[in-house]
């Protein structure tokens, strides 16, 4: 077989190829879908922490916790993480103490006690894992942002225009472990402008571990 | 000929997951750490296809020396990218037809990516054999022996 013949069947077998992603690119869901030109800044990283993330010892036990009637009431002093009232709320002084807005990096981490101190106050939890896995078991309350899924920067937009404080703390989490999620979740975040963002690097199997409220289902 | 369906068997099989799941493999693909973060993406909707027409071609035995070379090329491609960072013990899942991740040990992972690197070469194997089967100037060697 002439080699022109050959070259010209293996093209063929790639222009097929690339016609079939298109094709079944344009017909899939949002959560299948992929955008043609990836954006991931750390693609050529080794290593799993992001450089700019740095790790908090727990400072739970400096504050001074609020009694728990106080933090269970509905009428609490307003959350930062309602995004009802439109207009950007103040945080809490003890809460602004002890974990203050980070500019110069993306995320800090924090373990579970500092997490779970900032579900009892009611801040915004954010799960980055995919959305299949979320509707399969989340942190309760937490707001889905698969930052795999094509309509992550869309989720991340509405976030911005909900007009939140951007100084007050966002907890992200994944799967734990050596998961990336929650990080690159975090990078988008600071993008627009989130200075207060907190990775809960043990992620959910420690949050069920601990036995602590758990949601299924598409919504939060 | 059974050697090119097995291998194209082994290749739609390993192009279905992908398909079906392409965020998932893309996240593979970046774990590997090899592309540049533009590429990602296109590569996780492009490669599944071409090993789904390869595969296809090959069980159904239509221009086997194309989809052969096409198969071989790959399995070179697959065999750089986790050489590379078994080397430079850089612990990832395959992704090669699970393209969710199992949540192993780092250990565990660079244990396992000596096993695909092995089982890499042996599809490679079969790839060669089904070029030099198909070669038109092996079989003439081959009728004058």
């Amino acid at each position: 077989m002439a080699p022109a013949t050959k070259v010209g069947r293996v093209a063929v077998i790639l222009v097929l190829a690339a016609a079939g992603a298109a094709i079944s690119n344009l017909a899939a869901s949002t959560s299948r879908k992929l955008a043609w030109v990836g954006s991931y800044p750390r693609a050529l990283e080794v290593g799993p922490a992001a450089p700019e993330s740095a790790v908090r010892a727990d400072v739970t036990n400096a504050i001074p916790t609020a009694p728990a009637e106080a933090r269970e009431a509905p009428a609490a002093a307003p959350s930062s993480a309602s995004p009802s009232t439109g207009s950007p709320a103040a945080v809490e002084p003890d809460l602004a103490r002890s974990f203050p807005p980070h500019p110069d990096k993306a995320a800090v981490e924090i373990g579970p006690a500092d997490v779970e101190l900032l579900y009892r106050r009611k801040m915004l939890f954010l799960d980055a894992r995919r959305s299949a896995v979320y509707s399969d078991g989340h942190i309760a309350g937490a707001r889905s942002f698969p930052v795999w899924e094509s309509d992550i920067e869309a989720r991340v937009k509405g976030l911005f225009e909900e007009g939140l404080d951007q100084r007050a703390p966002v907890v992200i989490y994944c799967s734990g472990g050596n998961c990336e999620d929650s990080n690159m979740l975090a990078e988008k975040l600071y993008m627009v402008g989130f200075d207060n963002v907190l990775i809960y690097k043990e992620g959910f199997p420690d949050w069920q571990k601990r036995g602590l409220p758990v949601s299924r289902g598409a919504n939060p | 000929m059974r050697v090119q369906i097995a291998l194209g068997a082994v290749f739609l099989a390993a192009a279905i997951p992908k398909i079906a799941d392409p965020p998932a493999f893309a996240h593979m693909i970046y774990n590997y750490r090899l592309l540049p973060g533009v590429l990602v993406n296109a590569l996780a909707l492009v490669m599944p296809w071409v090993e789904f027409v390869v595969g296809l071609a090959l069980v159904a035995g239509v221009w086997k020396r194309e989809a052969a070379l096409v198969a071989a090329a790959l399995l070179v491609v697959f065999l750089g990218a986790i050489g590379w960072n078994l080397i430079r013990g850089h612990a990832i899942d395959c992704g090669c037809f699970d393209v969710r991740s199992a949540g192993k040990s780092p250990e565990q992972l660079l244990s396992d990516m000596k096993w695909v690197l092995l089982r890499d070469v042996g599809l490679l194997l079969l790839a060669a054999q089904i070029l030099a089967a198909t070669s038109p100037h092996f079989s003439a060697r081959r009728m004058r022996a």
